[in-house]
């Protein structure tokens, strides 16, 4: 004969600094606002074609990252994110135009394209993942909900399986540090060495994450309730 | 205790394979138990696992898998622990991923918390609701998984090499938290090619041969004669190639990882750093090859500050899970491609390829793919080409995770074989401060945010 219950819900005390609970009374409504604010702000960076439209942009971006600092953002690493990608852009340009006029255009767009994504990474950085759920809840069936906000999570873990490959291959003589860029027919040890196995890889997270929801029953039902703390 | 689980004559055969990688099985699983499945790598130790709780998608099955249900019980009836305890994680709070099992059962959100919080008991996990999983430790994080599985009250739990990621403090935590589970009715399978650490809850070995079947008894791996500690490194005088003074790094958060660092490291010695789960060895090697700042301190290692550009071709580094790096056709490529970069001669590039894949016991892979490589062969292959321009100094970060026991002897050898062959100066990390005992001739120990000697 199978227990029941295999084991007791015993009355327990709650740990002392517990939050556990219902989320704040319009908490959702406010993370959904929030979300759009971002998506708003992404597709205004798209629409931006002049520099006064794009420094009021960026001015905006960078309020909120003042206003929403300490919470796992940092200026100094999104800075950096936008170096690199502007000199990658901004090689490219050099290679299709082979002219320094062109230059100016690949800033423009690298502007552009920073001030499309830091929205949403902020909001991403700055909202827990069951926040952000509860939000799409509102809008969309809960287990679409799920897999939006997982893969919203998805792209910091990538990057850091990136960052690992990357390192592991400047060691093992790659020539793939800022420096050795410079030369464009070190480009292919980029390809060859940090893209191609960080897609094998990207392909193996998202294997182990779509597991590991399985193992617990994920889509064995019609619906999902939705955890009600934070 | 009655049967929960009963397996008869199951075969499993993956896609465009011919052999059988499980054939014939039978067994029963009792509820109260523990069974430990043990076999050599490859072996099919996770497939049966996988198979037992549903989720090997493509395939040919032959056989049954008989559960009885409980009638009107909403509890699932087999929950599974996959290896690696990060990729596992699917939320950012405590709370929110202990109850995403309940959440997929559409239970009431009311009922949640209470469910949640005596699945942390179970597992002596008390933490806020509200903490972010990612300031757990390894140990710590492995226990919220086992108790997102409890908080659905399975029958029986699985767990998939939970040696491989946990230190002792863990594994003794573990350990603890299976007895408890055992005591109010949970099966549990342990498949885990070292548990010896676990040996005091387990009640049933179960052994698969190899080619599918089961066998009597444990698998202890090949028979080896006791290994003895490496004679000392010989130098003639110390000439340090790494010094670190003072050194410290704050985390996220604010959180210091380590402070006040200090320690030398001479020219052809082995050196081992240890310390538990989350204690910050990654970062400090991080920080040693100049891929991180810390906050504090000085750096001088091979005579100058840590620039990865600088240090090319003359600091080797493997870090954890090096199977990823893999990107090259062959075996042979993918050892080779550090030598082309660094300018060798072919001559020499084929000499030292060649060199290194026979001191790995590789050399009969050299013409196939890394990417089809079982997990161990791929670690060698990673371990070959960090090895072949045989770097000044080499930093390897817990070599052995996820290695049997045959592949971590290799490895060890293999690396005392570099350096008392080539000179080459080594520090390792190790999670168990116990590990090895004698192979490095100096241990340093990470404790409380301090390194210290022992």
């Amino acid at each position: 004969m199978l227990p029941g219950k295999l084991f007791s819900t015993r009355k327990v005390c709650l740990p002392s600094v517990s939050l556990e609970g219902p989320a704040p009374a319009g908490d959702a409504a406010r993370v959904g606002l929030r979300m759009l604010l971002a998506l708003t702000l992404s597709c205004l960076a798209f629409a931006a074609r002049t520099i006064p439209f794009l420094l009021v942009l960026t001015a905006i971006d960078l309020a909120l990252l003042w206003w929403l600092r300490g919470k796992q953002l940092s200026l100094r690493r999104e800075l950096k994110a936008f170096a690199w990608q502007t000199l990658v852009i901004l090689m490219l340009y050099l290679v299709r135009f082979r002219d320094l006029a062109g230059l100016w255009g690949g800033f423009k767009i690298s502007w552009q394209l920073f001030l499309a994504l830091l929205p949403s990474m902020v909001f991403v950085r700055s909202t827990s993942q069951t926040r952000i759920v509860q939000a799409l809840n509102r809008v969309m069936p809960c287990r679409m909900a799920f897999v939006l906000s997982t893969c919203l999570k998805f792209a910091p873990q990538l990057l850091a399986e990136v960052r690992s490959i990357y390192e592991g291959q400047v060691l093992r003589g790659a020539r793939i540090l800022p420096r050795d860029l410079v030369k464009p027919w070190h480009w292919f040890d980029l390809l060859h060495c940090v893209v191609v196995p960080a897609v094998v890889q990207s392909m193996a997270l998202a294997g182990n994450i779509a597991l590991a929801a399985r193992a617990r029953d994920f889509g064995s039902q019609p619906r999902r309730s939705c955890w009600p703390g934070l | 205790m009655g049967v929960i689980l009963r397996l008869k004559k199951f075969s499993f055969t993956y896609p465009e394979v011919e052999t059988p990688v499980l054939q014939d099985l039978d067994l029963e699983v009792e509820a109260g138990r523990c069974y430990c499945l043990t076999g050599p790598t490859g072996s099919g130790k996770t497939t049966l696992a996988l198979a037992l709780k549903g989720l090997l998608s493509a395939g040919r099955y032959e056989g049954e898998i008989d559960m009885p249900s409980v009638d009107g019980s909403p509890a699932m009836a087999v929950g599974m622990v996959l290896q690696d305890p990060e990729v596992q994680l699917l939320t950012s709070t405590v709370g929110a991923e202990v109850a995403f099992g309940l959440e997929n059962l559409c239970v009431e959100p009311a009922e949640m918390p209470q469910r949640v919080i005596t699945a942390l008991q179970a597992v002596g996990l008390e933490k806020p609701l509200d903490y972010p999983v990612d300031k757990l430790s390894m140990g710590q994080k492995y226990r919220l998984l086992i108790a997102a599985l409890l908080v659905m009250e399975p029958r029986l739990l699985i767990l998939d090499e939970p040696g491989a990621q946990l230190d002792p403090e863990g594994l003794d935590l573990l350990r603890k938290c299976l007895r408890r589970l055992k005591q109010s009715g949970v099966a549990i399978i342990l498949c885990e090619h070292r548990p010896e650490s676990l040996l005091s809850e387990i009640d049933t070995f179960w052994q698969l041969d190899g080619s599918g079947k089961f066998a009597d008894g444990r698998y202890r791996g090949e028979e080896h004669a006791p290994l003895e500690p490496p004679p000392p490194s010989t130098t003639a005088e110390a000439e340090p190639v790494l010094q670190v003074q003072d050194l410290s790094f704050v985390g996220v958060g604010e959180q210091p990882v380590w402070s006040q660092v200090s320690f030398a490291v001479d020219k052809g010695r082995r050196y081992a750093v240890t310390g538990l789960n989350g204690t910050g060895k990654t970062t400090l090697l991080r920080c040693l090859a100049g891929f991180l700042s810390p906050q504090q301190g000085a750096v001088q290692i091979l005579g100058g500050a840590p620039d990865a550009y600088r240090l090319r071709g003359r600091l080797g580094c493997l870090f954890q899970n090096p199977q990823k790096q893999i990107f090259e056709n062959t075996v042979g490529e993918e050892v080779a491609f550090p030598l082309k970069r660094f300018g060798l001669l072919s001559g020499t590039v084929e000499e030292r390829t060649a060199e290194a894949l026979a001191a790995c016991g590789i050399s009969h892979l050299v013409d196939q793919s890394p990417h089809k490589l079982s997990y161990g062969q791929k670690h060698l292959v990673a371990l070959a080409s960090v090895l072949a321009p045989r770097p000044e100094l080499l930093l390897l970060d817990d070599p052995l995770a996820g290695l049997d026991d045959g592949h971590s002897r290799a490895v060890m050898e293999l690396l005392v074989h570099y350096n008392l062959q080539h000179g080459m100066t080594m520090l390792w990390t190790f999670h168990d401060p116990e590990a090895w005992p004698g192979w490095a001739d100096q241990v340093l120990h990470l404790e409380g945010g301090r390194l210290v000697a022992r």
